[in-house]
C-alpha cells in the first residue's frame, strides 16, 4: 500500500529524517515510536506532501507520489489526522468531517457522515458546535472522523493520544479498531507506546531521524517501552 | 422622525453596498493571506463596464450589471492566477503586486474614458414615498439587488462544498490542502468571486453616487476599515461593520454635516481598536 525508500527531511541545516525505508502492507497498523523530536510527524507530512522531501521515494497504491501536491495526494486515498488535532475551530463539528470529504458528492457524503455517526453518536449531538469549543479528546475524535469521511485507503495518524485522558485513549482507540476492521490501512506514530502498541501489528522506533529497530509489536514492545521513557 | 427614518434607510443601503466590498475583501485576506489593494479598481472598473454596456452600446442595465460582474470576475481570476500566483508566497510582493494593478487599471481608465466623470445615469427615477419619508426608486432597486448578492454570498460560503472549502482554508490552509481542497482552483476562484461582486457593486453604485477614475481610493479605504473593524478574515464581523459603518456615515453626514460623517467614523474605529485589537469578531491569532 505504502513504500518508502530512502527518505530525507530537512528543514534549513536541521536533519529530521535522514534515510528511512519502510513498507506499510495492504490492511496492516504501522506504529512509529519515537521520543520528542526523532522525526516520527517530519515522515507523516513528507507522506502527505506537507514538507518537501530532500531525497527519497514514496509510492502509494503503486504509484510514485513524491512529486504530487499534498491536495493530489489526499484525493488519491490518503486520509491525515495532524499532530495537535488541528481541527478547523470556527466551523461546526459537521463541517469539519466533512471537510474531510471533498472528492464525494452530496448523497455519498451523507452517507459517510451517517456511518461515522453510527460510530461516534457523539458526532451527531455536537453536530452543530464549533469545534474549537470541544475538548482534546473531542477534538481528536473530530480529526479522526474527519480524515475517514473521505473513503481513504490509508490513514495517516499523528499522534492521536497526544496529551489525552485515559477515556479518550480508549475512545480513540476503539475509533482505529474500527477503522482496522473496514480494511483500511494505518500508519501512526506515537510517543506513547503502551495503548499504541495494542492497536498495530508492527511498529518502528525512531530515534533521531533514523529507524533504530524494526519488527511485529512483540518483537519490539519491549525496547519501544524503553524508548517511551528516554 | 420621518427624516431619522429616511436616513436610517440610506444607511442600511450603504451598508449592503459596503458589505459586498468588504466580503470580498475579507475573503481574499482570510484565504489567500493577501491586502487585496487592488479592490477599489475593479469596483471603479465594473462601473465603467456597466456604463460602456448600458450607455455606449445602448444593452439594457440589468445587462451592463451583469457583464460587470462577470467581467470583473474574470479579470480577478486572470490576475490572481497569472500574477498574484507566483509572489503569494512573499507578503510584501502581494502589495506591491496588488498596488501595482490598482495603478494600472486606474491609468486604463484614465486613458480609455478620460479624467471628466461620464453622465451614467440610473436608468429608473421617481421617488417612493410613505408620509414624509423619501426614498428614490433608483436606492431601493440598488438596495434590493445588493441583499440578493449578499444572501447569495452567504449561502455559497456556508451552504456548499466550496465555501466549506474556502472557510477550512482561511482556517488552516496547510491541513485543508492535506485533506485535499485544491488551493490551485480555489485561490483564483475565491479572489474572482470577490471582485466580481466588486464589479457588480460599482455597476450598481456609481450611477446613484458617482463614476469617475479615482473613485476606487474611497471604496478601498471604506473596504479596509470595514474589514479591520468586524476582524480580518471574518465573514460575519464584515457584514456587521458594514452596517455599522453605512450607518454611522448616513446619520453623521445629515445630524453632523457631510466632512464629520468620516471623522466620527474614524474615531469610533480607532476606539474599537484599542479596545479590540482583533476587532468586533475577530480571531485573536492568525496564521503566519
Ligand atoms: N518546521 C520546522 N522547522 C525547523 N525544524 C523543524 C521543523 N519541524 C521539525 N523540526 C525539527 O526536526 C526534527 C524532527 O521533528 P519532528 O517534528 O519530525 O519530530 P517528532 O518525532 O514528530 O517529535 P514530537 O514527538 O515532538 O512530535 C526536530 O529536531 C525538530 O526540531
Ligand atoms: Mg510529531
Amino acid at each position: 500500500m505504502l513504500r518508502i525508500d530512502d527518505l530525507h527531511v530537512s528543514y534549513g541545516g536541521t536533519r529530521a529524517v535522514a534515510g528511512v525505508s519502510l513498507n506499510v502492507d495492504q490492511g496492516q497498523t504501522v506504529l512509529l515510536i519515537g521520543a520528542n523530536g526523532a522525526g516520527k510527524s517530519s515522515l507523516i507530512n513528507a507522506v502527505i506532501g506537507l514538507v518537501k522531501m530532500r531525497h527519497g521515494k514514496i509510492i502509494f497504491d503503486g504509484r510514485d507520489i513524491g512529486n504530487l501536491s499534498s491536495d493530489a495526494r489526499a484525493r488519491l486515498g490518503i486520509g491525515y489526522s495532524p499532530e495537535g488535532r488541528r481541527v478547523f475551530a470556527s466551523m461546526s463539528v459537521k463541517d469539519n468531517v466533512l471537510a474531510g470529504a471533498v472528492t464525494l458528492n452530496g448523497r455519498q457524503q451523507a452517507q459517510s457522515w451517517d456511518r461515522l455517526v453510527a460510530s461516534f453518536p457523539f458526532l451527531a449531538e455536537r453536530q452543530a458546535q464549533a469545534a474549537g469549543e470541544l475538548s482534546g479528546g473531542q477534538q481528536q475524535l473530530v480529526a479522526i472522523a474527519r480524515a475517514m469521511s473521505g473513503g481513504p485507503k490509508l490513514l495517516l495518524l499523528d499522534e492521536p493520544f497526544l496529551g489525552l485522558a485515559p477515556v479518550w485513549i480508549q475512545q480513540i482507540s476503539i475509533a482505529v479498531r474500527q477503522m482496522q476492521n473496514d480494511g483500511i490501512t494505518v500508519l501512526m506514530t506515537e510517543q506513547m507506546a503502551r495503548p499504541a502498541l495494542k492497536l498495530a501489528h508492527s511498529g518502528h522506533i525512531m530515534r533521531s531521524g533514523l529507524i533504530r529497530r524494526s519488527g511485529s509489536v512483540h518483537e519490539i514492545k519491549g525496547a519501544a517501552l524503553a524508548e517511551e521513557y528516554l | 422622525m420621518e427624516s431619522f427614518i429616511a436616513t436610517g434607510l440610506i444607511g442600511i443601503s450603504l451598508g449592503t453596498q459596503y458589505t459586498l466590498l468588504a466580503l470580498g475583501f475579507t475573503l481574499i485576506f482570510g484565504i489567500l493571506g493577501v491586502v487585496n489593494f487592488a479592490h477599489g479598481g475593479f469596483y471603479v472598473m465594473g462601473g465603467y463596464v456597466a456604463y460602456y454596456c448600458n450607455v455606449i452600446l445602448g444593452l439594457p442595465y440589468p445587462v451592463a450589471v451583469l457583464m460587470a460582474m462577470l467581467s470583473m470576475a474574470a479579470l480577478g481570476w486572470l490576475f490572481e492566477a497569472f500574477i498574484l500566483e507566483r509572489v503569494i508566497e512573499d507578503h510584501q510582493a502581494t502589495l506591491m503586486v496588488t498596488m501595482g494593478f490598482y495603478l494600472v487599471m486606474a491609468t486604463a481608465i484614465l486613458m480609455i474614458f478620460g479624467a471628466e466623470s461620464p453622465q451614467f445615469p440610473f436608468p429608473v427615477t421617481g421617488v417612493w414615498r410613505l408620509g414624509g419619508i423619501y426614498f428614490p426608486y433608483a436606492n431601493m432597486i440598488v438596495l434590493g439587488a445588493c441583499l440578493a448578492a449578499i444572501v447569495f454570498v452567504y449561502w455559497l460560503v456556508y451552504r456548499t462544498n466550496i465555501g466549506r472549502g474556502m472557510r477550512a482554508m482561511s482556517e488552516d490552509l496547510p491541513v485543508a490542502s492535506a485533506l485535499g481542497m485544491r488551493t490551485k482552483a480555489l485561490f483564483p476562484f475565491a479572489f474572482a468571486l470577490a471582485t466580481g461582486l466588486a464589479g457588480g457593486t460599482g455597476a450598481l453604485v456609481t450611477p446613484i453616487l458617482a463614476l469617475a477614475p479615482h473613485v476606487g481610493d474611497s471604496v478601498l479605504a471604506f473596504s479596509f476599515l470595514t474589514v479591520i473593524l468586524g476582524g480580518l478574515g471574518s465573514v460575519t464581523g464584515a457584514t456587521c461593520a458594514a452596517f455599522i459603518v453605512g450607518l454611522i456615515e448616513a446619520y453623521a453626514a445629515v445630524y453632523l454635516g457631510g466632512s464629520k460623517g468620516a471623522l466620527t467614523l474614524f474615531a469610533l474605529v480607532l476606539i474599537i481598536l484599542v479596545v479590540r485589537p482583533q476587532g468586533l469578531l475577530g480571531r485573536e491569532v492568525r496564521r503566519s
